[in-house]
């Protein structure tokens, strides 16, 4: 798309450079600077000893290198619990959501649902009205979902939201495939799982990474609906490192020399770049997702 | 709102009529479950139902005391603030945080050197993508006393003397640390959507502008917003239709001992007194409080976009 339109620019002869591109480089530049330098802030800090960190002036490259701070927190058996879990709800968040959510999304679209405009009514009203936090709490304690895996995967199984995207999806696909498949003899879950699931795929990878984002990254599901700390996310494992200041459980039977080497706010930073690994690995294939069609499909007209 | 399809309107049972219904059956019975059934909840904010070990007794039968929660929370000697925090950083966040990615995405399309284009929306998305703990807490070691370089780069400029420093921890500086991250983390992001209606307008417009001696700002100014204003608007209603729904996790991160004058909003205060010290109805109360004072703000800003675009959410 974007190669197409540079493509049908006429070709400048001379490359003029005016005090608006510098400014606006330099402005850029900067703007990137304040969003990565952040990040190497981080990891520098990560690979830092402890004690001579705590000096300050540590902005560029460690002075002292070390990996106490990793050891302390690739012993902690809670990190791995915390990534486990975390892998484990995305997986399965991720897997059934969609399938229920591109599931109604496919009756929604059908021209013959019985009662279609109560069901329409039905979803639009929760899109603008809801119990609120305790309300929910309530309901989920009361379905026993409380300090329960589930409580993870089932309140996040169907979103009218992205129910409204992919069935705004199914719009382009032809309605004539589905009559002429009905005509073969298919039913209507075969003409889903075989012919509306496979070509909704753009859409469904759109709406699986921001759903699969959203179970990465939470943590505020874990402080609600849970309290043993088997069911502890990797995300409130870090919130707690992180904003409580509370040392790995692993610290107490660390060698001394290890622990010496370290402080709080170097653990702290190794942490948060363990969690941060896995995203910045699969960043480019987000990107690429991004910038295929499937983003901007369906949200802009015109 | 139109993912339904105008068809026959008669109904005919078949087994395929059939299949699709209970698709949309199971739908409807989750959101029964997961949207209805706590609407009901909001009467316990008229119930006293506080510290009750099984609040769905409380619920159903617990004694009614009227509006004696709401009242309470009037007289809360921080409702003032909570009520300031809630509603300023929101409208402040609305105002500031809305019209950047447009600028932002106007300022990237005139970046003619098409590869350091990429590179600066990658770099641009990237925050969004790590979560609240990871985001926040880094900016919050940055600006750190002691440790931080925040204030190094404001005493290398001149800013501070030699000896000041800032503590971005205080409660003075908690509106901007909130407002300053949502803007970082979120920008990027949010300018895609513009970018592609950027890239959707007609390039003729360009050249003949350009041919009539338009300069980069005139034209940005009169040819590419007036292009993208469609999707702006609507997106403004959209960022307006969702305010007060301040996320938890965002500021949550930034609140410490010391800031909370300054940074407790509604969705962290209900989560304290409602999770942490088991006052149910009280807090339902809060929280339909806040849900009508959202309601009020979306009216307001509905009638104001209607006299200014002539467009409204309904």
């Amino acid at each position: 798309m974007k190669q197409r339109i540079a493509a049908e620019r006429p070709p400048k002869k001379k490359k003029k450079i005016t005090l608006f591109d510098a400014v606006l480089y330099t402005v850029m530049f900067l703007f990137v600077l304040t969003l990565l330098y952040p990040l190497w802030y981080v990891l520098i800090g990560s690979l830092s000893e402890g004690q001579d960190y705590n000096g300050g002036g540590v902005f560029l490259l460690p002075r002292v290198w070390s990996l106490s701070s990793y050891q302390v927190v690739f012993r902690d058996s809670e990190l791995y619990m915390g990534f486990l879990i975390t892998v484990a709800r995305t997986v399965l968040g991720v897997v059934t959501s969609l399938l229920f959510t591109a599931g109604v999304a496919y009756a929604m679209h059908s021209r013959e649902l019985p009662a279609k405009n109560f069901f329409h009514w039905f979803n639009l009203f929760t899109l603008f009205f809801g119990g609120g936090t305790i309300p929910f709490f309530l309901l989920i304690v009361s379905l026993g979902l409380y300090d329960n895996f589930l409580v993870y995967i089932v309140p996040g199984l169907y979103s009218v939201y992205n129910m409204i995207v992919i069935s705004s999806f199914y719009k382009g696909i032809p309605y004539e495939l589905r009559e002429a498949a009905h005509i073969d003899g298919a039913s209507e879950f075969t003409v889903f799982f075989m012919i509306y699931l496979p070509l909704a795929k753009p859409v469904l990878a759109t709406v699986g990474l921001w759903i699969a984002v959203g179970h990465w990254n939470s943590y505020y599901d874990t402080m609600l609906y849970t309290s043993s700390k088997e069911l502890h996310t990797l995300q409130y494992y870090l919130m707690r490192i992180v904003t409580l200041s509370s040392l790995p459980s692993s610290s107490g039977n660390l060698p001394p020399e290890v622990l010496q080497d370290t402080i709080s706010t170097t653990i702290s930073y190794a942490a948060i770049v363990i969690a941060s690994i896995p995203v910045l690995c699969l960043y480019p294939v987000v990107q690429k997702l991004c910038f295929s069609q499937g983003v901007t499909a369906g949200s802009v007209k015109g | 709102m139109s993912f339904a399809n105008d068809g026959p309107k008669k109904t005919r049972w078949t087994k395929n009529t059939v299949q699709i219904f209970c698709m949309a059956l199971a739908g409807a019975v989750f959101l029964f479950v997961f949207a209805y059934i706590p609407m009901f909840g909001i009467l316990l904010a008229f119930k006293d139902g506080d510290k009750e070990l099984n609040i769905l007794q409380a619920l159903l039968t617990g004694e009614w005391v009227g509006p004696e929660h709401f009242v309470r929370f009037f007289n809360d000697y921080n409702f003032k603030n909570i009520l300031l925090n809630t509603i300023g950083l929101n409208l402040l966040m609305l105002a500031i945080n809305f019209p950047a990615p447009i600028l932002f995405a106007l300022f990237l399309n005139e970046m003619k050197n098409k590869r350091c284009q990429r590179a600066v929306q990658s770099v641009a998305i990237f925050p969004t993508f790590l979560s609240w703990v990871v985001f926040g807490g880094i900016l919050i070691a940055l600006g750190d006393v002691n440790l931080g370089i925040v204030n190094p780069i404001l005493r290398g400029i001149g800013i501070l003397g030699q000896d000041e420093y800032v503590n971005l921890g205080e409660a003075k500086y908690a509106w901007f640390m909130i407002i300053v991250s949502s803007l970082l983390k979120g920008t990027g992001w949010s300018s895609v959507i513009y970018s592609a209606a950027i890239l959707g307008v007609d390039r003729d417009l360009y050249e003949a502008a350009t041919l009539d001696g338009a300069g980069r700002f005139r034209q940005m100014w009169n040819i590419t917003l007036p292009s993208i204003a469609p999707t702006v608007t609507v997106f403004f209603l959209l960022s307006v239709s969702g305010l007060l729904n301040n996320s938890f996790e965002h500021i949550y991160v930034f609140q410490n001992a010391v800031n909370l004058s300054m940074s407790e909003v509604i969705a962290t205060y209900v989560y304290k007194q409602g999770i942490s010290n088991r006052l149910y109805s009280y807090t339902t109360a809060v929280g339909l409080f806040q849900s009508v004072v959202a309601f009020i703000l979306l009216v307001a800003s509905n009638f104001v976009s209607k006299k200014i675009t002539g467009k409204g959410i309904y």
